[in-house]
């Protein structure tokens, strides 16, 4: 309804393209473990452009529009993407991810500031009248290695 | 709009009945103990309606009347044990009443939707929608997840559009009243609001609105239903608005004072009743959306406006049907399907001037009046008539009157169908040069729908034919006539 327009319209504003991929915030401590992370996208319904996602590690920034830790832009292969996050302190982590399908860097959005291209967030999180919160699409990276998957849609 | 699809109705109505005929027979269910009578109209239908004939109640139709009178309304409101929140939160159906060589046939079909499928899985009505609070299990990543298509239907460029207002329009298969999917004018507008009250002028070019808060995108159609132009525009206040009007020339846009100053869900909780602030209409030019008038009126409550018009002076005149409050939309259309009535000001046929000068006024034609409609060939040029129905009767909700108001003589051309009756909007056809009527009807005595023809110079007269359906559809909103030949 009308007022998920407009809180979509504030809060769909994914700053992830727009925003040049940081140094990484998340320095691994010395002869600690540093794991990677890999997320890899599945359920890709049209297969051309790339992924655009970024990645988080702290409520305020995933929730309030602030910075990510790493940004990455995953090309799509067939019905999927995969990026990885080298060398990461374990911790708890969530992703924003859009498809940019027609390859212009931004998240395609109506003139009333909703997507029109696939969207997503790590755990499959999905947001009550906007985008997923922190609460639902954080998770932990322990000290191995580790491969999360979101489906994209 | 409407000459691109040659419609033969044998060929639709065989082949919506083959593809219905296999899904689970309809039959109206309603929980709750002690339910009103009227509660029929709030009834659920199981299943998708293969085609049956009509049987006639009495009278005989035009022989050389052919067609459809294409309907929408909700018609599941309940799964499991919930239920939806509110009249307009019911799953969409439409309905095909058919007439030809002077017999009629029902087929009715739900629309398929994201919300529908997902009810359907989860046994539960988990989704939010107008008045309806989400619930466990809720999935919403776009309005089009809440979208009930359950509104109204039009007809252009070879499909049904099922009409909502917050959402897409969903593309219906005129021939078996198959879903196609959401419409997608353009990729860019996907999802976008689209209001059930499009305009369409004469030739059959298509305007309509959606909304979001205080802005409007104004959507201009070909009469084959495809994106000619679209652009936003300020609207003065953030008010609901469930229709527009428009002349031959403008644009006419009702603000009521029911408007959208806080977040909360549902959507009906987020709207303030403010009469201090008045009701606004603004005017704008089809040709130029950046001329643009507005106009102060006192403060009224409105779901339905009537096709506008321009005199040569320049004065600009509409009827609407306003209530004193939005208590019907906010409260009692809520309590519809648990079966409850709450009493709440009737809706009352007025007729607004805009003047050159700038001021605008209301006359009341001093009578009840939902549903308004007149003449598609007219739409946006002058007129004096307009179909209702009204006759709202103590301690039940519905109609029970069909009327044409006359505003040169001030007199309502009317026939009562009784208090046994629950009266649907009526629509103005033709055959031949014949003006006529038609529309539908719930009997609560033998518990089925009727479908009714009236000759349009003689409401009073009662129904040319009437027929009735082996079964009951709830009460639906707005429907289209589309003569054969003529999706
Ligand atoms: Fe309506």
């Amino acid at each position: 309804m009308k007022i998920i327009a407009a809180t979509a319209a504030a809060l769909f504003g994914l700053a992830l393209a727009g925003s040049a991929p940081p140094a990484f915030a998340a320095e691994p401590v010395a002869a600690a473990a540093t794991p990677s992370l890999t997320v890899r996208f599945a359920g890709i319904e049209t297969p051309t452009g790339a992924v655009l996602l970024s990645l988080y590690a702290s409520e305020a920034a995933f929730d309030a529009g602030g910075q990510p830790v790493a940004s990455r832009m995953a090309p799509v292969k067939g019905d999927t993407a995969e990026a990885v996050f080298p060398g990461l302190a374990p911790g708890r982590y969530a992703v924003k991810a859009f498809h940019d399908i027609d390859g212009d860097g931004k998240m395609g959005t109506t003139p009333f500031g909703m997507p029109t291209e696939p969207y997503a967030f790590s755990n499959d999180a999905i947001g009550e009248a906007g985008p997923a919160k922190w609460a639902g699409a954080s998770f932990d990276l322990g000290a191995a290695d580790t491969v999360h998957t979101i489906k994209i849609r | 709009m409407l000459n691109d699809l040659h419609l033969d109705r044998r060929q639709l109505l065989g082949r919506a009945g083959l593809a219905v005929a296999a899904l689970a027979v309809p039959g109206v269910a309603i929980a709750g103990p002690a339910l009103p009578d009227w509660a029929l109209g709030v009834g659920d239908v199981a299943g998708d309606v293969p085609m049956q004939a009509l049987t006639l109640l009495h009278g005989r139709a035009p022989e050389d009347l052919a067609g459809m009178l294409y309907r929408n309304g909700p018609a599941r409101f309940r799964r499991g044990g919930t239920a939806s929140g509110h009249w307009f939160d019911g799953d969409g159906m439409i309905r095909a009443w058919g007439l030809r060589d002077g017999k009629a046939t029902l087929a009715a079909r739900f629309v398929d939707t994201p919300k529908r499928r997902l009810e359907d899985k989860l046994g539960a009505m988990v989704q939010p929608g107008f008045g309806t609070a989400s619930r466990a299990g809720s999935r919403v990543t776009s309005a089009d997840d809440t979208n009930a298509a359950n509104t109204a239907v039009i007809a252009a460029g070879g499909r049904l559009l099922a009409l909502w207002e917050a959402g897409s329009a969903f593309a219906i298969d005129p021939d078996t009243l198959a879903t196609r999917g959401p419409e997608v004018f353009r990729s860019d507008l996907a999802g976008m609001p689209f209001l059930a009250h499009p305009r369409i002028e004469p030739d059959g070019r298509i305007w309509n609105l959606g909304l979001s808060g205080k802005a409007a995108f104004v959507w201009r159609l070909s009469a084959s239903g495809q994106l000619e132009a679209g652009q936003a525009i300020p609207l003065p206040m953030g008010s609901y608005i469930h229709d527009f009007t428009a002349t031959a020339r403008h644009l006419v846009i009702v603000l009521q004072p029911w408007v959208q100053d806080h977040m909360a869900l549902p959507f009906v909780e987020s709207l303030s009743w403010k009469p201090e602030l008045g009701s606004k209409v603004l005017v704008v030019d089809k040709a130029d959306l950046s001329k643009r008038r507005i106009y102060e009126l006192p403060p009224f409550a409105f779901f339905h406006l009537g096709d506008a018009w321009e005199e040569t002076d320049g004065t600009i005149r509409f009827d609407g049907c306003f209530e004193a409050d939005p208590s019907f939309g906010r409260d009692a259309a809520r309590a519809l399907v648990d079966g409850r009535y709450i009493p709440v000001p009737s809706p009352r046929l007025t007729m607004v001037a805009l003047r050159p000068d700038g001021r605008a006024d209301m006359t009341a034609a001093g009578i009840e009046a939902e549903f308004p409609r007149s003449e598609p060939q007219l739409a946006g040029l002058p007129r004096s008539r307009t179909v209702h129905v009204g006759g709202y009767l103590p301690g039940r909700p519905f109609a029970s009157k069909v009327g044409i108001w006359d505003w040169r003589t001030g007199k309502d051309d009317a026939h009562d169908f009784g208090p046994r009756q629950l009266v649907e909007e009526f629509v103005p056809l033709s055959s031949g040069k014949r003006p006529l009527l038609m529309g539908t009807t719930i009997n609560l005595d033998t518990r089925r729908s009727e479908l009714h023809l009236f000759d349009a110079r003689r409401v009073a007269a009662g129904p040319l034919a009437s027929w009735s359906a082996d079964m009951a559809l709830p009460v639906s909103f707005h429907g289209n006539w589309v003569g054969r030949g003529a999706v």
